[in-house]
């Protein structure tokens, strides 16, 4: 693989590695509640009413949870997806794919990051 | 039915002195046998990505006002929104099973002069993670604490 | 001396390039014993009925990696496997992921290029002195690598490892498995070379931890934990790269 990305296949990896176990922990409470009980009504609404949520994405550690749960997942989401398409026959592709995916979750962490600033 | 692999496969530097017929990939490759859980753990990473800018979406929109987040809030009460988690929740207790089950085995015996635990420990200590702040943070989500 | 004969019918990958455009199937029934393996079948088919069969075999006791083809879909070594535990129809055909030869004869080189360049001999900074005495171990030294010295390069891991299929550069579990056995080893001193190797362009990055290689591993060898030992190993030592000059080890 003559790849452009080949030097920074640890860094990726080391990525993907704590969004698969981080994004994990962290998404299955966020689906769980947000996701599933509070729309179902298992859970009262007003458990995260604007002002509840808001006071708890504020502190310093809501934000960092919050942008654990956005950024970890998106680069285990852009190596797997990587990975299916060449296992699909797209090892050929993967010069120009990868990066691509890579980009994406590199742009979705920075948005994270503004996101749970602008909080 | 066999199909193509790479025509490249495991071939050498330098070809051969006859030809070779062009490898053939696994029969049951990608969703037969045990390759089907592997193609579906793979296939989660479309689920993670969802999920990373569905909550980006949210978060975004919590600092956007109150409106905008009750908007968030009737959003997810939507079919489509509903049966999305549902899944999603199976896929991450399938992704966590499958990758805490191969955690252990994936530490080197030592890292410089500090030893790996015992990989039941290590096992134990991902489940207690798992459950510690899934049960931490649905009290909190929830209303429960805080 | 012999038992009721049973009879199984073998499907049979034949591919002679001097003939055929591409590979096909030839059937074969014949009486079988109890006891036998797949691998007495095979000689039985060449030695009895059909002498152009072609196949690699030698030890007939899953010491030596020659005689591993697919069986019944599935990379097996076929001196190890019982025909007591396969249908009246067993299908034979070459390792999946090679290029094949002649009929259930694959193409090896290609592996033995990959395993070389993971250098999995001792590799010392200076050559030690006759006069300073051996090398010692202790058996928790030994413990940490013996596991993955286990590997008979029966190839079997290749044929199951979708990676390999897809991505020509991969080193393979194998020769990961091996090379990672030597950078364990307390002996050897070469773990910056082989970890260049495993960040090259055959990288330890591209396994996707399908974990296939270590189900069909005949010897417990579990090569998945070597590659995903030796992703992390990549990764330090990567990172040491960053911070310290290069050679700091060696």
């Amino acid at each position: 693989m003559k790849h452009p990305l080949l030097k920074l296949e640890p860094l990726i990896w080391l990525l993907f590695g704590q969004g698969i176990l981080f994004g994990t922990v962290l998404l299955t409470p966020w689906v769980l509640v947000v996701g599933l009980a509070i729309p179902l009504g298992i859970v009262p609404a007003d458990a995260l009413s604007y002002e509840r949520a808001h006071m708890l994405a504020s502190h310093i550690i809501g934000r960092l949870i919050l942008f654990g749960l956005i950024a970890l997942p998106l680069w285990k989401g852009a190596h797997h997806l990587r990975h299916t398409l060449i296992d699909f026959g797209g090892g050929e592709r993967d010069a120009r794919v990868a990066p691509l995916l890579y980009l994406l979750a590199t742009v979705g962490s920075v948005l994270a990051v503004v996101a749970v600033v602008r909080i | 039915m066999s199909r193509n692999a790479h025509p490249h496969a495991m071939a050498p530097s330098k070809p051969g002195r006859t030809r070779t017929a062009p490898p053939q990939l696994p029969d049951q490759f990608p969703f037969r046998g045990r390759y089907l859980a592997y193609t579906l753990f793979d296939l989660t990473g479309i689920l993670y990505l969802l999920l990373g800018f569905l909550a980006l979406c949210a978060v975004w929109c919590l600092g956007s006002g109150e409106a905008v987040w009750n908007g968030v809030l009737e959003r997810h009460r939507n079919v489509f929104y509903l049966g999305f988690h549902t899944i999603a929740l199976v896929g991450l207790i399938f992704v966590g099973i499958r990758f805490f089950g191969f955690f252990p085995k994936a530490q080197p015996p030592r890292v410089g002069p500090v030893k790996s635990p015992p990989k039941p420990v290590i096992l134990a200590a991902l489940y207690a993670l798992w459950i510690g702040v899934t049960v931490f943070m649905t009290l909190v989500l929830a209303g429960g604490v805080f | 001396m012999s038992d009721s004969q049973q009879k199984k019918t073998f499907v049979v990958t034949r591919f002679d390039p001097d003939r055929d455009q591409a590979p096909r199937k030839q059937s074969y029934e014949i009486p079988v014993q109890s006891d036998w393996k797949v691998l007495d079948a095979l000689n039985f088919i060449k030695d009895e009925i059909d002498a152009t069969l072609s196949h690699r075999w030698s030890c007939r006791m899953a010491v030596c990696g020659s005689c591993g083809m697919m069986v019944d879909g599935e990379p097996r070594l076929t001196c190890k496997e019982a025909l007591s535990e396969y249908g009246d129809t067993v299908e034979v055909g070459p390792l999946a992921n090679f290029p094949v030869v002649r009929d259930l004869v694959i193409e090896a080189d290609g592996f033995m290029e990959k395993l070389t360049s993971v250098k999995p001999w001792i590799i010392r900074a200076k050559q030690r002195a006759v006069e300073e005495g051996p090398m010692r171990q202790s058996p928790a030294e030994l413990e940490e690598f013996k596991q993955f010295s286990m590997c008979i390069g029966c190839m079997l891991c290749y044929s199951a490892c979708p990676v390999v299929a897809n991505e020509p550069e991969f080193i393979g579990p194998a020769a990961i498995a091996l090379g990672h056995r030597y950078n364990l080893d307390s002996r050897d001193e070469g773990a910056a070379r082989r970890n260049e190797v495993f960040r090259g362009e055959g990288t330890v990055f591209s396994c996707s931890f399908a974990n296939e290689c270590s189900e069909v591993c005949p010897k417990h060898v579990d090569p998945a934990a070597a590659v995903n030992q030796a992703k992390l190993n990549a990764v330090i030592d990567w990172a040491k790269g960053l911070v310290l000059p290069r050679g700091g080890d060696e």
